[in-house]
């Protein structure tokens, strides 16, 4: 886990020793106890947290504090829940949403 | 039901139900999110007395302080609508719901972004998200990253990064269009600066006070301004250089970068790459008024005070029976003007409970609140008290229209 | 490029619709949020209001009395499941 900032110049040393297993999309990670899912997912790798429902597009955190919804998964079968918002539990089950089956076309009058 | 509700359980807040708690009254404090402080928790930074101010530290003193009170805190419960029902104040969350005659909404404020394309990318976030993920969660928000908007929050915020060994490529302005407008315009940028030039060290503080004397030095001082920018804290802040596209397939890879004019046009053939694994847009604050909206609150745009403002007076009493705000969804100020909020929005409640007349005290916390904002080292918009001015204006109308509306 | 630039980001609302929109109607943010559905996406405008007010204003006057894009209730999604009797 290269990408915690384990020590601080100026504040406290972090606590890594509660850790606990979850998985995202079907593959088992580590993260730390009650920190934020988004928390523990970035500390992961991971920055693509969802595709956007119609066009595709990936995303990922943005504002990280609950305003944006951009980072919402699915946890354990729960749809549109807030990573940043998330504390971190053993075994849960996250995984990212997908595009719509059925994508609607573009309706406005010069598409027509 | 509550005796008090408080909405937000930031410096405002908390500071709010310890007032309250200390005289005797229950209160029930309801935040989102998974810790309390808001965005208190994030703020760290060294004041001019060598002291560092660390919001967790703060942010932990205030929740044990009102825990210790007997206030309760229930943290991740979002709030999603308000209403009066007679004359109660009947709050919704995803879970219960709860009633109270007097609440205050102290709900903070919510980031302005700053579009440039390719923004949607993973690796995009707002400035306060990497700041959150680095001195509260601890986690990097990548090795190496560029700032996209010069202000007070960014430059405070990329000291931060540095502190967590973070790289900061540079500090740069977004390319300017009909929603960057200012934030895109060196010479704007440089005059917002100059109120601020005290936060940074030695080579800006001089550059900024020579150029303070005119326009005419002003105007010179941005067409001189070096290309490869102005070092701070060893970040190069880029006034003349915009960004102009986030790059990256599926993730950021990096920036492209263009020089610009003083007037913020860009000159063709100057686009250059910057590397980078995540980027940061810094496009402000604003105050975060969504349930005093559909609590039906008058509301005024002021821009010294970061947006649209609920009608309240200086005893943090919206014009609606019962209902107070506090902290910076009454406009963008620091956390230590919000905690002199929050223990006047305090104080009025135990006041118009009837429980103890609180007159003195509450004009004490009244001119408490102006002496901290004189002295506030961090400010977000150098006229703070004009658009406080304005908004006393404002409230001095309500009521005379009040009044004729009554006699007539 | 900017024309393609998403302005609001759950609903894929792009700089250069919004623009268009705004040139040709000559609108209020209000209007411009309703012709193009900018703003009316997951997060209920959180992220964009702002943006999008700057578009409307670079036109037309703001007006500075009343918030130009009206919150709606729920101001945070719920699920029908969520939503409980009043408790006193």
């Amino acid at each position: 886990m290269t990408r915690r900032i384990i020590n601080h110049p100026v504040l406290d040393k972090i606590d890594e020793t509660n850790v606990i297993s979850f998985t995202f999309n079907n593959t088992e990670l580590r993260g730390l106890k009650n920190e934020s899912l988004a928390a523990a997912l970035l500390a992961n790798g991971i920055r693509t947290l969802r595709v956007h429902e119609e066009s595709g597009t990936p995303r990922g955190i943005y504002c990280n504090i609950g305003h944006c919804f951009e980072c919402r998964v699915t946890v354990d079968g729960q749809q549109g829940v807030r990573a940043c918002l998330t504390p971190l539990k053993e075994g849960i089950n996250v995984s990212s949403g997908e595009t719509f089956l059925t994508s609607v076309r573009d309706w406005r009058s010069e598409n027509e | 039901m509550s005796k008090v509700i408080i909405i937000g359980a930031g410096p405002a807040g908390l500071s709010a139900a310890i007032t309250i708690a200390e005289n005797g009254l229950d209160v029930l404090v309801l935040d989102e999110y998974m810790i309390a402080g808001g965005r208190l928790l994030g703020q760290l930074y060294e004041e001019p007395n060598g002291n560092w101010w660390n919001g967790i530290k703060e942010s932990q003193k205030l929740y044990e302080k009102a825990v210790e009170l007997g206030v309760k805190i229930y943290l991740n419960t979002p709030v999603s609508n308000i209403e009066k029902i007679d004359d109660t104040w009947v709050i919704y969350t995803n879970t219960e719901t709860y009633t109270t005659s007097h609440l205050l909404l102290a709900t903070g404020a919510a980031e302005a972004p700053l579009p440039i394309p390719g923004w949607t990318l993973p690796g995009v976030m707002s400035v306060g998200a990497a700041q959150v993920m680095t001195n509260v969660h601890r986690v990097k928000p990548g090795y190496h990253g560029v700032i996209i908007g010069v202000n007070v929050l960014s430059s405070a915020i990329a000291m931060e990064l540095k502190l967590a060994g973070i790289g900061v490529e540079c500090i740069a302005l977004p390319k300017m269009n009909k929603v960057t407008k200012e934030s895109g315009n060196p010479m704007d940028v440089m005059n917002s600066l100059l109120h601020v030039s005290h936060m940074a060290p030695s080579t800006f503080v001089k550059l900024g006070s020579k150029l303070m004397k005119n326009e005419f030095m002003k105007k010179l001082g941005i067409s001189f301004f070096p290309k490869s920018g102005v070092k701070m804290w060893d970040i190069p802040i880029m006034l003349r250089k915009a960004v102009i596209e986030i790059y990256g397939d599926g993730k950021v890879e990096g920036v492209k970068v263009a020089t610009i004019s003083p007037t913020g046009e860009v000159i063709a053939g100057t686009e250059e790459k910057i590397g980078a694994d995540f980027v940061c847009i810094a496009g402000g604050l604003y105050p975060l008024a969504e349930l005093a909206a559909v609590a039906g609150c008058p509301f005024y745009h002021i821009e010294e005070l970061g947006g649209y403002i609920p009608l309240h007076n200086e005893r943090m009493e919206t014009t609606l029976d019962g209902l107070y705000v506090a902290g910076n969804i009454t406009g963008i100020e620091g956390a230590k003007v919000a905690i002199s909020q929050g223990i006047t929005a305090g104080l009025s409640i135990i006041h118009n409970y009837g429980l103890s007349n609180q007159e003195a005290a509450i004009q004490a916390a009244i001119h408490h609140i102006e002496q901290t904002r004189k002295e506030a080292f961090i400010q977000f918009h150098p006229a703070v008290k004009e658009g406080k001015q304005k908004l006393k204006q404002h409230w001095e109308n309500h009521r005379n229209s009040k009044k004729l509306e009554i006699l007539s | 490029m900017e024309k393609e630039m998403i302005i609001c980001r759950c609903e894929e609302i792009t700089y250069g619709k919004l623009v268009e929109t705004a040139n040709t109607y000559n609108c209020t943010s209000r209007e411009l949020k309703l012709r193009t559905r900018a703003g009316m996406g997951y997060c209920g405008g959180r992220t964009c209001r702002n943006m999008v007010d700057s578009i409307a204003y670079s036109s037309s006057e703001r007006i500075s009395t009343e918030i130009t894009l009206k919150y709606q209730p729920p101001i945070r999604p719920i699920s029908f499941g969520d939503l409980g009797a009043v408790e006193r």
